[in-house]
């Protein structure tokens, strides 16, 4: 379904949805009151842009040298060029350590491939481990954000489904009491596992190492605790020195929920004895992207969420409202590049007001992307016939100027005379959910003929 | 082909022209933090709570602060009389579940985020300060540098680390309505010991 069609289901409840956007807008305003204390903030950014930028120049170099450090510590490294083999790598690792239970931390990387499905099939148990992950996985859905994923949900909805799996008691929503019993029955899974996987928020090509930031711990309890770890990153996760991190772990966490750093960066770089460390580096369409030279900036992209937080259009549809793994105005430019016609409507889901790019930590033009996209749909997809038409018949209209002026007259009278009923007519998608303003008697071109005309006068 | 040399090859295809890398100046960040002052402030912000030592006896503030712990580990050194269990004896990093009270020292403390970095040269399991109750960190205000790069310079300077990590606070999660929960999955309270 396209982002409109899932964004009215979403708009039906509207309490629900003025809850979430003010639940967003919070996020959005811990963000700038933490990054407004950051002497050098801007300069920050252009850093992490142009390390970023010059990693993309020469990430075959640095996966080279990147592997060659970590198979030196004694990681073993895969290559999935798509997510299948992804999947692949990861369950033969898994049978090859006869590992039946499996916990994983946040990675939407295993969420682009599909990847629990995939093992749930051959009987292996996959726990999400981050809190809002084990929410959405209990109801059985996908995260609706990269950095909160249970964000659609209220702490009621929590209570319920605490209740029907974890047997938990009816406590009206209480965030202390229902974490610590999440706290519970997520530690007997970490004491259970047979081997953890976690994502990668950066891997450093000069040492092979990689860190991994969590606010729970989960990362940590599941990679120290179970006999195999497995890392899973995309390709564009590297970056060039260890010392670059002081750069991105203090734009990261300030972005994403405004706390000057997560409470865990763990630098993962040799396994502890006897133990095994896995890295599975991922293709999955990113090469592809890299070869375009207007939308390859996209790969900057840290997973902070803040453009998320910002956006008008993401607070008031919700994650789900966009039908992909990466929600919101970075997924809305990421998405199409992997398939233009299931997600032709996601580059429409944006007032291009650019404050998506204005919060980007490593400012990536995602407006101007989305913009861009918008180009390339209209030509290669298939448009509704209204739009379509619409847009000839307003072209050929602003090419002429004494028709432009009659149309304008014609629709100003309208504007004032006619009844809402035919004003907002099906056919008139802006007058969807929404009053036309009263058309004014006279346009801007009169106006300011005549206000030129008495400028003569008063000289 | 393999997929190795399927995607290295393309990518070195696909790649635009070579930028190249950004110089870091760190004056421009530099704001004349008092560090202290600065680091107290920040782990207070992120959960932690920090205690300005008087004396240098560090058990006997911890035995203060907790009595009510009974699994306790002190990775410090001259404090065995602390530990009520021996590691040489734990099997696996699952039998550390019960641990009440474990106390690390930290060379190396951020003052803008209020975060101390733990290193393999601190923890003989790396597990320990994740899967504890209540986690004690003693730092001196002399390890106290302003900003992570600063924090980077000292680590690569140092020895090379098997694993390390940053960590800033108790564990948290705010993923049920935005709500501030102190106690996820890692340590329930985070104890700052400064000399």
């Amino acid at each position: 379904m396209s982002h409109p069609k899932l964004a009215s289901i979403f708009n039906k409840d509207e309490k629900k949805v003025d809850w979430h956007d003010k639940a967003l807008w919070f996020v959005r305003h811990k963000r700038d009151k933490s990054v407004h204390h950051v002497q050098g903030w801007e300069e920050l950014r252009n850093l992490g842009h142009g390390i970023k930028a010059h990693m993309l120049s020469n990430l075959d170099i640095y996966l080279r040298e990147f592997e060659a450090n970590a198979n030196k510590n004694g990681v073993e490294v895969h290559w999935a060029a798509n997510a299948e083999e992804h999947n692949q790598i990861v369950h033969k690792i898994l049978k090859d350590n006869n590992a039946k239970k499996v916990v994983k931390s946040k990675s939407m990387l295993t969420e682009e491939c599909h990847l629990n499905p995939h093992l749930e099939a051959d009987g292996i148990e996959v726990i999400d481990t981050d809190l809002g992950e084990r929410i959405v996985q209990l109801a059985k859905e996908p995260p609706s954000h990269i950095v909160l994923p249970a964000i659609h949900k209220n702490k009621h909805e929590v209570d319920e489904l605490f209740q029907e799996h974890l047997g938990t008691k009816p406590c009206d929503g209480d965030p202390q009491y229902l974490t610590g019993e999440a706290r519970k029955h997520l530690r007997q899974k970490f004491i259970e596992a047979d081997a953890a996987i976690t994502g990668v928020n950066f891997a450093i090509a000069e040492t092979g190492g990689f860190v991994v930031c969590t606010n729970e711990g989960n990362a940590d309890m599941g990679a120290h605790l179970a006999p195999v770890h497995i890392a899973c990153m995309g390709v564009e996760k590297i970056i060039p020195k260890q010392e670059h991190l002081g750069v991105f772990l203090r734009l990261l966490a300030r972005s994403a929920t405004g706390q000057p750093v997560t409470t865990y960066s763990s630098h993962f770089k040799k396994p502890s004895d006897g133990r095994k460390m896995h890295i599975v580096i991922v293709d999955n369409g990113r090469s592809e992207q890299l070869s375009r030279p207007d939308f390859r900036a996209s790969l900057h992209c840290i997973r902070c969420g803040a453009c998320m937080n910002t956006c008008p259009i993401y607070r008031r549809s919700g994650g789900h409202s966009y039908d992909a793994t990466i929600p919101g105005p970075i997924g809305s430019i990421l998405s199409p590049g992997k398939d233009l016609t299931k997600h032709s409507s996601l580059p429409f889901a944006s007032t291009l007001c650019g404050s998506c790019s204005d919060v980007c930590p490593v400012k990536i033009d995602i407006h101007a992307q989305l913009y861009k996209w918008r180009q390339i749909i209209t030509k290669e997809t298939p448009q509704p016939f209204i739009k379509k038409k619409s847009m000839q018949v307003m072209g050929s209209i602003f090419a002429k100027p004494k028709q432009f002026e009659k149309v304008g007259k014609i629709a100003r009278w309208s504007l004032r005379t006619l009844p809402k009923a035919v004003i907002n007519s099906k056919p008139n998608a802006w007058g969807k959910a929404r009053d036309l303003p009263t058309g004014p008697k006279e346009s801007f071109d009169d106006w300011y003929k005549k206000r030129e005309e008495n400028k003569g006068k008063n000289n | 082909m393999s997929s190795r040399d399927k995607i290295l090859s393309r990518i070195e295809a696909n790649k635009p022209d070579a930028l190249a890398l950004p110089n870091i100046d760190l004056s421009l960040f530099d704001e004349g933090l008092d560090l202290v002052q600065e680091f107290t402030k920040k782990a207070e912000v992120v959960g932690a709570n920090v205690i300005d030592m008087v004396s240098n006896d560090v058990v006997a503030k911890v035995e203060n602060l907790f009595p009510d712990a009974k699994i306790k580990y002190s990775a410090i050194e001259n404090t065995s009389a602390f530990n009520t269990i021996d590691l040489a004896n734990i099997e696996k990093p699952q039998d550390l579940e019960d641990l009440d009270i474990l106390i690390l020292e930290s060379e190396l403390a951020v003052a803008e985020n209020g975060s101390v970095w733990v290193t393999d040269k601190q923890l003989p399991m790396r597990v320990l300060p994740f899967i504890t109750k209540h986690l004690v960190i003693v730092t001196s205000k002399d390890n106290i540098v302003p900003y992570m790069h600063q924090a980077y310079h000292k680590i690569n300077a140092g020895n090379a680390n098997d694993f390390g990590v940053f960590i800033a606070g108790p564990s948290k999660t705010a993923d049920i309505e935005q709500s501030l929960v102190i106690g996820a999955h890692g340590a329930l309270s985070l104890t700052l010991l400064l000399k």
